[in-house]
């Protein structure tokens, strides 16, 4: 019996897919010996926890902040130092989510100003821009 | 309220899905193996189609490709004249197997220790896994290229599909046993081995054999030219895809046509029944494969059901007794979200 309004199966999420460039099989991803039973010895795998979920802790912070610089470069003006000594400044506009591009506006080169461009990340040495 | 089904897409692939085998059920869940034109065969978890890893190596399209029972191997057959066997836990190529022409198809034995490759030289080769240099096993009689060429009757038997016929051969004693003929192009072949049945499909019809004395078991015809089949291991349904993009299950036993789906952008290539029956994994010319559930609506692996706030009376109590592995089951898919969504846990109404 199916009635006209027949609402779809709700998912949690979509099946995720290749990452970037990777060949995949994560170390962490592969196959780790089964969970034993018994825990070994109960404090040993408390402390091991700790030590990781503080180091976990510590890189989240650091992400978020690197992330919230880049929201407040938004719009402001940016001196990139590239390589060769070159140094451009420009109107930061936004990143990719992989952070390999960046969108700037008024990118003044040394042969001239650019209304929009791309500046790939991996050519990039340094920026600076004040807050 | 009916559910209506919402097929799982797993992208990357950049070309058409020629092939796909599932592994057996193994501690750590089981596999899916996609085999592409592009080169590049993707391993994935079986039950969510999450992608795990890439088989880096092929210089041609890959036409086959297989995983052995445990998933700890897979092996794959491409155009560059090659068939590769992987680690499939690592991802690194473990042998490269030569051959004289394009390879079609692989398929390990039960205990991993032989690999049976088939392809366009028409010749089936037995591989010892044990012995990589040594020199394969040849089996030579078909006057065609070799489609598909698989294990059977506990790996005692083997089962071989050129353009219009389909042999039984004995392993041992690398002879001809039977063969069947066929006035139309021969798309695709399966094994079942509880029940030693044989799946082929061949222009619009889907045909059931015995793989022991092949003789016919029943046929159903279909509306469009089919390119595959699979049986579900519990035999009650089938499902099949070929050119009209379309995915058809049909009861086993009565032949009823059950449901069509509509989905895929392109012909379907392969169509694969998970080890357990749960649901079915399709792969199209479209580059895509797709999950599909057997029992739609149903809580399992990134499908989960969810009842109707508004009730004939039965409302969603928050303490119910589940049968213990649906509630690790929930638990699971839980907790791979932060905030879950649904407070209750709920009961699959059939």
């Amino acid at each position: 019996m199916q009635t006209p309004l027949s609402s779809p199966v709700p998912v949690l999420r979509l099946p995720r897919g290749p990452q970037g460039l990777s060949r995949g099989f994560a170390p962490d991803g592969r196959r780790a010996p089964l969970k034993p039973e018994v825990p070994e010895a109960p404090e040993a795998p408390a402390v091991h926890e700790c030590q990781e979920s503080q180091e976990q802790r510590a890189r989240a912070v650091l992400r978020e902040r690197y992330l919230r610089s880049l929201l407040a470069m938004v719009g402001r003006q940016v001196s990139f130092t590239l390589h060769e000594g070159v140094h451009v400044t420009a109107h930061f506009g936004a990143t990719d989510v992989d952070v390999a591009n960046f969108y700037v506006l008024q990118l003044q080169t040394p042969i001239g100003v650019q209304a929009e461009a791309l500046l790939r990340c991996s050519d990039i040495i340094a920026y600076t821009f004040k807050l | 309220m009916a559910m209506r089904q919402t097929p799982l897409t797993c992208s990357g692939h950049t070309r058409p899905v020629v092939d796909l085998a599932f592994s057996g059920i193994t501690p750590y869940g089981y596999f899916l193996i996609s085999a592409c034109k592009d080169g590049k065969p993707m391993l994935r978890q079986g039950d969510t189609g999450d992608w795990i890893g890439t088989f880096l190596g092929h210089k041609g399209a890959v036409w086959g490709a297989t995983l052995n029972k445990d998933a700890t191997k897979a092996a794959t057959a491409a155009a560059d004249f090659t068939a590769k066997v992987w680690d499939a836990v690592s991802g690194d190529e473990l042998m490269t197997l030569a051959h004289k022409h394009i390879v079609k198809s692989v398929d390990f034995t039960q205990d991993s220790n032989y690999l049976l490759t088939a392809g366009q030289d028409k010749l089936l080769r037995i591989y010892d896994m044990n012995k990589p240099e040594a020199e394969p096993k040849e089996i030579s009689g078909h006057t065609s290229g070799i489609k598909k060429a698989l294990w059977c009757s506990d790996d005692k038997q083997i089962l071989s599909a050129d353009d219009k016929t389909v042999r039984l051969w004995d392993h041992a004693t690398m002879t001809e046993v039977k063969s069947l003929s066929f006035n139309m192009s021969v798309s695709s072949m399966d094994y079942i081995p509880e029940g030693e049945i044989l799946v082929i499909t061949y222009g619009r019809s889907i045909a059931f054999h015995s793989a022991v004395s092949l003789e016919p078991i029943k046929s159903f015809e279909t509306p469009a030219t089919i390119n595959s089949a699979s049986l579900h291991p519990e035999k009650e349904f089938l499902v099949a895809g070929g050119e009209d993009f379309k995915l058809y299950k049909y009861d086993y036993n009565s032949g009823e046509e059950l449901e069509s789906y509509k989905g895929h952008f392109g012909p379907i290539h392969c169509v694969r029944f998970s080890p357990d029956g749960e649901l079915y994994a399709s792969g199209s010319e479209d580059g895509t494969l797709r999950l599909w559930q057997t029992v739609v609506g149903k809580t399992y692996g990134l499908w989960k059901c969810v009842l109707p706030e508004e009730d004939s009376g039965e409302l969603a109590k928050p303490k119910i007794n589940f049968p213990e592995t649906t509630e690790e089951e929930l638990e699971e898919i839980a907790s791979e979200n932060s905030d879950s969504i649904y407070s209750s846990t709920p009961e699959v109404k059939a």
